[in-house]
């Protein structure tokens, strides 16, 4: 069926995203936005847009009958909801589907599946898909647990079966220490949980977290647009992402991508979906999770592959077979995304909020800003604080990383603080610039990361704008609705 | 003249301070500055002290302060003659752990509280949380109002 009308339930910079690729396949697009987000871009530039009224997430944004009375009331056919939000949301996709309308993304049951950390990895290890060694036994006689771990091989990972937050967490780095560990987290664990069993798993060093694009229609096509490097993450929060990952064989790519191919095949999967791994140093790699949806991170693959996911996920959605071939997709060149957040890199990364006045425009070519805000817009306290994201491409990851530098200086957002100067520390860190990525970068590297302390002439420079903007006409910050500037609000002086 | 300016929380003094719209020039630690304006924007110019440098300067917002970009280096700016947060303020009393809006004052100044008795609601990120009275004492001053949108790290309240 020929999808003539969209609603995308999400907002800022990915409902802008779909918007762009819908509009150029001549779709119409109707979006949703909270009353707080009604001056942004996303509420105004749709074909039509539905408030969803003031309240939290669960009234607006997650109102998932809201949103389907929207979508019935627009007569749309299809609804994409982003990532984040209700994307992942089996119950969301089940009730667009009895609802009439077409959910871009997949099945209920796979996004049930991939949901489920246990249920996934037993039906993935049906399909051999390397694991992460561990014993996740009952057995927890000690003697038992530690003929496990001299299996698995260390370093060992010993944590709480209930777990979460590190509690009852030990590493273990030789046998020696294996007893005493386990007693300790044990006695951890029951003090926590009420519950003392544990289980083991091996411990990679210097992990690197490689993710693999992946796209399935409902004809037995299951193709891959190869890997992207996402191990600079802070707090488990990805901030620099890249494609091609550097520093990786061809030979291991191509498992890697074949790898996460046969689980979308396995499990007769549709439309776009990710598949995270950990590459341990020693080339061997594990199955993270599956996320059943589009990657906040996907325009970096966009840029090195030449191809438009959105227009394969509406394709798929649409019924149709995917239009290429595996052997029509090619990388070509490095493309590099960084995430641009309202916060405070050197005041213990705190959000930042405040009036935008004015957003810098990249003026390269081939780089890319999505950004869901513009000129005059607030930025709030109520939503994530990723302003926009800059992807940049260049012929070779050399280029890349340069023109990343100079396109984080032009796109300043006045008025709000981000992190476009951490994000320049990082992209010119010489571990970096070589590709030695790992998740751990950014603890590793903490004392190298700090601020360049400003100089006498800094100061002298600071002092001197200041002193050319005294006297001028200055804007109120407006406690509340955001301000925006348009041709009327400019001439409102002017009377006719 | 000499004139202060607050750099980042601290105060930055400057001599024989002259100003014109075309041109700026201080001294600053014994070292003469010469600044002219090459061309501007509302918020944007380009600045010329022997070398040429971009530089950005936002509108104001509510305490006086300015977000201030040159040659590619970011700082917060006021002029002295404006009150403004300096960074030795922090920590006298009880502080927005992050951005938000005050949604309820549950307690007004002069009243009792408990330790760990909230007094103040902040909304941020669509939820709220409470803040809470680090000791027995009386609430000694609010600083803001229901509905004033706050910056992370600011003193909201005292109490005594």
């Amino acid at each position: 069926m020929k999808i003539k009308k969209i609603l995308v339930a999400n907002r800022g910079e990915i409902a802008l995203r779909v918007l762009k690729t819908a509009k150029e396949m001549g779709i119409k697009v109707v979006t949703v936005f909270a009353e707080d987000d009604k001056n942004l871009p996303h509420a105004l530039f749709a074909d039509e847009s539905y408030s969803l009224g003031f309240g939290t997430l669960q009234d607006t944004y997650l109102n998932k009958k809201k949103l389907i009375e929207v979508a019935t009331k627009a007569k749309v056919d299809a609804i994409h909801p982003g990532y984040g939000f209700l994307s992942e949301n089996a119950e969301f996709s089940s009730m667009v589907e009895n609802a009439g309308i077409i959910f871009i993304g997949p099945t209920a049951e796979s996004i049930i599946l991939m949901g489920d950390k246990i249920g996934s990895k037993k039906a993935l290890e049906k399909l051999t898909i390397p694991m992460i060694p561990g014993y996740h036994g009952d057995n927890q006689d000690p003697d038992h647990l530690i003929k496990e771990a001299k299996k698995i091989g260390f370093p060992v990972l010993i944590k709480a079966s209930a777990g979460g937050g590190g509690k009852g967490m030990r590493i273990v780095h030789e046998e020696g220490e294996l007893s005493e560990a386990i007693s300790g987290a044990k006695s951890e664990a029951l003090k926590a949980f009420s519950n003392d069993n544990v289980l083991i798993e091996k411990y990679v060093v210097n992990p690197r977290h490689i993710e693999v694009q992946l796209m399935s229609d409902t004809h037995g096509n299951h193709l891959h647009f190869f890997e992207r490097e996402c191990s600079i993450q802070r707090r488990y929060q990805k901030i620099v992402e890249e494609t091609p990952a550097p520093n990786l064989t061809e030979d291991l790519r191509l498992k890697i991508c074949e790898t996460a191919v046969q689980i979308s095949s396995g499990i007769n999967y549709r439309g776009a979906g990710t598949v995270e791994f950990i590459l341990a140093p020693d080339g061997k790699f594990y199955f993270l999770e599956m996320n059943t949806r589009l990657q906040v991170e996907h325009p970096v693959t966009e840029m090195v592959t030449g191809h438009d996911l959105v227009k394969y996920q509406i394709l798929v959605a649409e019924g149709e077979k995917l239009p290429l071939r595996q052997s029509d997709i090619k990388q070509n060149g490095q493309a590099i995304e960084c995430r641009i957040y309202a916060e405070d890199p050197d005041l213990n990364f705190m959000p930042t909020i405040g009036k935008i006045d004015r957003i810098g425009i990249p003026t390269l070519r081939d780089v890319r800003l999505d950004c869901g805000f513009l000129d005059g817009t607030e930025v709030g306290v109520n939503y994530d604080p990723m302003l926009a994201k800059l992807v940049v491409w260049g012929p070779t990851r050399e280029i890349a990383i340069s023109k990343s530098l100079h396109s984080l200086d032009e796109v300043l957002f006045l008025g709000v603080k981000t992190n476009r100067d951490y994000l320049k520390r990082i992209l010119s860190h010489d571990k970096f610039i070589k590709g030695f990525t790992h998740t751990h970068f950014i603890p590793d590297h903490k004392e190298e990361l700090l601020p360049r302390a400003l100089s006498d002439e800094d100061m002298a420079n600071f002092v001197a704008a200041l002193g050319f903007s005294e006297g001028r006409k200055t804007q109120k910050f407006s406690s509340g609705e955001a301000f925006l500037k348009t041709p009327w609000t400019e001439l409102s002086g002017f009377r006719n | 003249m000499e004139k202060m300016f607050i750099l980042n929380g601290q105060e930055v003094k400057v001599q024989d301070y002259k100003a014109t719209p075309e041109m700026v020039s201080f001294t600053y630690k014994g070292k003469n500055y010469y600044y002219m304006l090459v061309t501007r924007n509302e918020h944007e110019m380009i600045l010329d002290h022997g070398g040429r440098f971009r530089a950005a300067v936002s509108s104001s917002n509510k305490e006086g302060e300015f977000m201030i970009m040159a040659n590619g280096r970011e700082a917060t700016g006021a002029l002295s003659s404006r009150k403004v947060k300096k960074s030795g303020d922090q920590g006298k009393g009880l502080n927005s752990p992050m951005p938000g809006k005050i949604f309820k004052i549950l307690k007004e100044a002069g009243s009792s509280v408990k330790k760990g008795e909230p007094i103040m609601i902040l909304e941020a990120m669509k939820m709220e949380h409470s803040i809470k009275s680090d000791k027995d004492g009386v609430v000694k001053k609010i600083h803001y109002q229901v509905g004033e949108l706050v910056q992370g790290g600011v003193t909201l309240l005292e109490v005594e």
